[in-house]
């Protein structure tokens, strides 16, 4: 059988085990197998290969994210952000969902989770969306498509993930998502506010109001400071940086705001701990599946394939992969999915001569849009289940807000200089400029 | 401390044996514990790396137990349907073609098993001779959780294939975990 005919096979065995219900890791690890048997590989080496996938220090930041998500929603901590995003933007019209928006903003500083965000927003906010005449499929397709910011606005498991297989700087990732992210939140809240549902409106709080909700969110906004501010030093790697979010939380954050929380310490640790082998299940199968994508040429078949259409011109280079990762983000979870096309995404990279933290940039705000799209829409699938709605519902009403993320695609592409400003300036390696030999500046490429 | 029964999922319990439900409180805690144990040892190789004295062994210790924690999790996961699908098309079926499709998927997922439990074996058999340096911990530490899960997740699925195919693979909770019909 043809190198070309067996990657057909093995996406063909994925697809189709994955959409009759095998979980997804085990659909991953089912293809990759079955491909091995055409191939002169041993299937030892694949087993192996499983292994090798998780085997890294750099994914050791996703757990802890993951658990400094499941902490600050256990504990109720949040409470006081959304009083501040209340006070902040809640006199606006819409005020509800301003709110989702400008609290989605704060939390994805926080967690690198979009489900976690999800159910925070559908258990204290949605209901009240709901007393105030908002319908349950704009609440649901809000609080989906603002949940997506999580995994643009540092941290984010994307960019985790992303940087750890793609050997692209994880703090340069961060950097890069700020942009698309708040781009993303700025034009849901400008959607929410001329298009959304108008619910009560309120007077805008006094100073002082203000000033009270910002003391008692200050604890938990420390720890976007504590995560940027110990990588963007020097002192902590993301992984670092992750835990000394979750110490922060655990030794300051839960006693001086929530001491009865303690005791349930223990189920939010299991329950992190479960929570975190999902996704890295699916990162073992996946990196086998992407190593045999490697090895039978699939980068080759995809990127002549694309370069036939975009030649070397890195826009039509990055227009094609939009539109590869919007059906690709439709039908498979972004971890899997990037780290299944990481060879491509770095061949065309070279192809095209584009930054690799540009590339990430853009990969990543595609996938993140894969969260609130049909089949397989993650945040969105949550979101309808969390506030009681249909799914398909849901996605009717969230259609207009496909416009914000086409637009935010749109500008990552054609505006790499604003995105790759905030590394530039902070983490000037990481988007490839080097130190001068004057030892003054640093000399970047164009 | 969280009550044992508190970390046995009481959802599709009608594909669950209660003789395995201690395993699966027990492959919770041993979540907790590894999640607990590398969030310690990352703290402690901060620390010990601030003040001058860098335990370099720490970050080999970490990625044991985080890689621990992954093949604790999936062989969890497994009992607890827990597991990230594409698709939840089987929840919406019924009668003899929701059996014919439950049994397929819980094959497939057996067949993986066993592959992951002999290769994994012959791997950590092989690692037996290999050490991590400079902590000289062998690699079958690390590789031999592998073939372990194997056997977790094939156990996990031959309990939910014998109990389907008695009780049938419909549950009460299907109908609220398909988002459509909330409404």
């Amino acid at each position: 059988m043809s190198p070309g005919a067996v990657l057909i096979v093995m996406a063909l065995l994925f697809l189709g085990f994955g959409y009759m219900g095998v979980p997804v890791s085990f659909a991953l690890m089912a293809g990759v197998f079955a491909a091995t048997a055409f191939t002169p590989i041993s299937l030892q080496s694949m087993v192996g290969q499983l292994f090798h996938g998780i085997d890294s220090e750099t994914l050791l930041a996703v757990p802890f994210f993951l658990l400094v998500g499941e902490l600050m929603a256990s504990s109720d901590v949040v409470q006081r952000m959304i009083r501040l995003s209340q006070t902040l933007v809640g006199h606006l019209r819409g005020g509800l969902a301003q709110v989702v928006t400008l609290f989605s903003m704060f939390f994805a500083g926080i967690s690198g989770s979009s489900v976690a965000d999800v159910a925070i927003l559908a258990r204290t906010v949605a209901p009240e969306m709901t007393k105030e005449g908002y319908d349950k499929a704009f609440s649901a397709s809000l609080i989906a498509s603002a949940s997506t910011m999580a995994n643009l606005i540092p941290p984010s498991i994307m960019a985790v993930v992303y940087g750890a297989t793609g050997n692209v700087s994880i703090g340069g990732l961060f950097l890069a998502g700020v942009v698309p992210g708040v781009l993303i939140g700025i034009g849901l809240m400008i959607y929410s506010y001329f298009f959304g549902p108008v619910g009560v409106m309120k007077k805008r709080a006094k100073f002082t109001e203000v000033a009270v909700a910002a003391r008692g969110a200050a604890l938990p906004l420390v720890i976007p400071v504590i995560i940027m501010g110990g990588i963007l030093t020097g002192w902590f790697t993301p992984t670092e940086a992750g835990m000394v979010a979750c110490a922060y939380i655990l030794l300051v954050l839960i006693p001086v705001l929530r001491p009865s929380h303690i005791r349930e310490l223990p189920r939010d640790f299991m329950y992190a701990g479960l929570l975190y082998s999902l996704p890295l299940a699916a990162v073992a199968g996946a990196s086998a599946f992407g190593w045999m994508v490697a090895y039978l040429r699939g980068p080759d078949i995809v990127a002549d394939y694309i370069s036939h259409y975009a030649g070397t011109d890195p826009r039509m280079i990055m227009f094609l992969l939009v539109v590869l990762f919007v059906i690709v983000g439709d039908f498979i979870d972004a971890v899997p999915a990037i780290i299944i096309f990481m060879p491509i995404i770095t061949k065309l990279t070279e192809v095209g001569g584009i930054n690799p933290l540009h590339m990430g940039a853009v990969i990543i705000t595609t996938l993140v849009f894969g969260l609130i799209t049909p089949p397989y829409g993650l945040s969105l699938l949550v979101a309808s289940k969390y506030v009681g709605i249909g799914f398909g519902r849901a996605v009717v009403r969230s259609l207009p807000m496909y416009a914000v993320f086409f637009a935010t695609i749109a500008f990552v592409v054609v505006f790499p200089n604003v995105v790759l400003a905030l590394p530039k300036w902070l983490l000037p390696e990481s988007v490839g400029c080097f130190k001068s030999p004057t030892g003054v500046g640093y000399i970047c490429p164009k | 401390m969280a009550d044992a029964r508190a970390l046995i999922l009481q959802r599709h319990r009608h594909l669950k044996w209660p003789a395995l439900d201690k395993l699966e409180a027990v492959l919770m805690v041993m979540c907790g514990v590894c999640i607990s144990m590398f969030t310690l040892t990352v703290g402690c190789d901060v620390v010990t790396r601030t003040i001058g004295t860098p335990w370099l062994w720490l970050q080999q210790v970490t990625t044991a137990f985080f890689a621990w924690g992954v093949f604790f999790g999936m062989a969890a996961a497994t009992r607890r349907n827990d597991h990230f699908y594409l698709s939840e098309i089987t929840k919406r079926l019924t009668g003899a073609p929701r059996s014919a499709i439950e049994i397929v998927n819980r094959l497939i997922v057996l067949v993986v098993a066993v592959l992951l439990t002999w290769f994994g074996w012959q791997n950590a058999l092989l690692d037996m001779g290999s050490y991590r340096m400079p902590s000289l911990i062998p690699l079958a530490v690390y590789t031999g959780i592998m073939p372990a899960a194997g056997v977790l997740i094939a156990l996990f699925t031959i309990e939910q294939l014998v109990n389907g195919w008695r009780n049938g693979f419909e549950g009460p909770e299907d109908r609220d975990e398909i988002p459509e019909p909330t409404e």
